[in-house]
């Protein structure tokens, strides 16, 4: 008789009642469920448990999620972005494509503070969001300080990408955002438009900045990672904490 | 399936220069939005489950889809996709708690745990709730990721491959999570 067979354990209860018990298994303990009450109290008190954690679980997280509108947005212009990035791409570190995310959102919260500029001094994020080579910190290292001019044909890309045309292109320095000198690529996504109007957070500043973080990278006092992301969050923040000032030091 | 080992790297899916993407050719994108539609809100959920906040969230749950996207793309397995994206978040979110911890480590001294509820909810924490709160943050850290995915309707395979685990480790896993609450709530 079922109700005389063992009884089933928690774990057998719990996985019947998730749908996950193989189809025998399950066949067999609802027998066992249908002559023994106690069984039934206890599959009885276990989906009370799980509906009160699921319910537990919503009521303190639910009320938190923000719209999906703009997040949607986003992420669709993101994916025009890869896409049209199809067939360029280099292979991006993890840490360097989740800074995509934290530049776009720094970006939406800095760029009420920054209407004094005639231009953003950070790039922007959707078409500038970083790129690095895989590189150790001793590859970095092992290279002496300087970094390569842009390409003419990575400069074109550039201005194209950022709606500006040929025309103007003296009015602005193709920078990287992340520096070769420490490991930055020369990607059309590493690199934007410095206007050489912006005469507070210029690009001499910037590169006191990545002396400052090469010098500590290669001291082993910081790991190249943490460089390489501050550049691409936002270098003004990352000058100002590396500095400790809020307005950049004269050379 | 084999179950990754759970220090496994996080994989992103990128083209290496010159390699080839998306084999069938087709363009994963609209498939990649309306998962976006259907799985925003539980991986957001996961992810202030471990304690990060809703902008960081928010920027895990991006990069897991364009990591989707590029997966996609380079026509790789769909094989317990869903349980393939979990994974992903989950390694992206712990490495963010991970770093949130050491830049504001005067505000996450204690273990996040599950988040307690905001002014709004206050009424509804029953006492019930709060014995369920501490029942959650006394489990060990992996029965409380098995609960948490759980709770989001994910399949104990997806469990599994989202936390590197085998199927038989998550069910006893949740057994036992679930035990512990029965007895918590039973005085």
């Amino acid at each position: 008789m079922a109700a005389e067979d063992a009884h089933p354990s928690d774990r057998e209860i719990l996985m019947a009642a998730d749908g996950e018990l193989p189809a025998r298994r399950a066949a067999r303990l609802r027998a066992h469920l249908a002559a023994c009450g106690a069984c039934r109290a206890r599959m009885a008190e276990l989906d009370t448990g799980i509906r009160e954690f699921m319910e537990f679980h919503r009521a303190s997280l639910d009320s938190r999620l923000p719209s999906a509108s703009g997040p949607r947005a986003l992420l669709k212009a993101r994916l025009a972005e890869v896409s049209t990035a199809r067939g360029a791409g280099v292979r991006l570190s993890h840490a360097l494509v989740m800074a995509a995310g934290v530049v776009i959102l720094a970006m939406a919260a800095t760029v009420s503070m920054r209407n004094s500029f005639t231009w953003p001094a950070v790039p922007r994020a959707n078409l500038t969001p970083g790129a690095a080579l895989a590189e150790d910190r001793a590859a970095v290292c092992s290279v002496g300080p300087g970094q390569p001019a842009v390409p003419a044909r990575l400069r074109q890309q550039v201005f194209a990408r950022y709606g500006l045309p040929l025309t103007r292109a003296d009015a602005y320095e193709v920078d990287y955002l992340i520096t070769p000198e420490l490991g930055g690529s020369p990607d059309v996504r590493n690199l934007w438009p410095e206007p050489y109007a912006n005469i507070v957070w210029n690009a001499h500043v910037k590169d006191a900045l990545e002396d400052r973080l090469r010098d500590l990278v290669c001291s082993g006092a910081l790991d190249l990672y943490t460089a390489q992301r501050d550049l691409a969050t936002d270098w003004i923040a990352a000058y100002k904490r590396y500095f400790h000032t809020n307005k950049p030091i004269s050379r | 399936m084999a179950a990754p080992p759970d220090s496994a790297p996080i994989e992103i899916a990128l083209p290496a220069r010159g390699e080839s993407v998306c084999a069938s050719g087709s363009d994963p994108e609209p498939e990649v939005l309306a998962l976006f539609d259907q799985w925003r809100a539980p991986l957001l959920r996961y992810a202030l489950s471990l304690g990060l906040r809703v902008p960081e969230g928010e920027d895990i749950v991006q990069e897991v889809f364009l990591a989707l996207f590029r997966h996609l793309r380079l026509g790789r397995s769909r094989r317990n996709l869903r349980g393939w994206v979990f994974r992903v978040a989950h390694n992206l979110a712990l490495k963010r708690r991970e770093e949130a911890r050491r830049e504001r480590a005067a505000e996450l001294t204690a273990e996040p745990a599950h988040p307690g509820p905001g002014p709004e909810e206050q009424l509804a924490h029953t006492e019930r709730h709060a014995r369920l709160d501490a029942v959650l943050r006394a489990l060990p850290e992996q029965d409380r990721y098995c609960l948490y995915l759980r709770a989001e309707g994910l399949r104990y395979r997806e469990i599994a491959a989202a936390l590197g685990m085998s199927l038989g480790s998550v069910s006893i896993s949740l057994a036992r999570s679930f035990e512990r609450m029965r007895r918590a709530a039973g005085g």
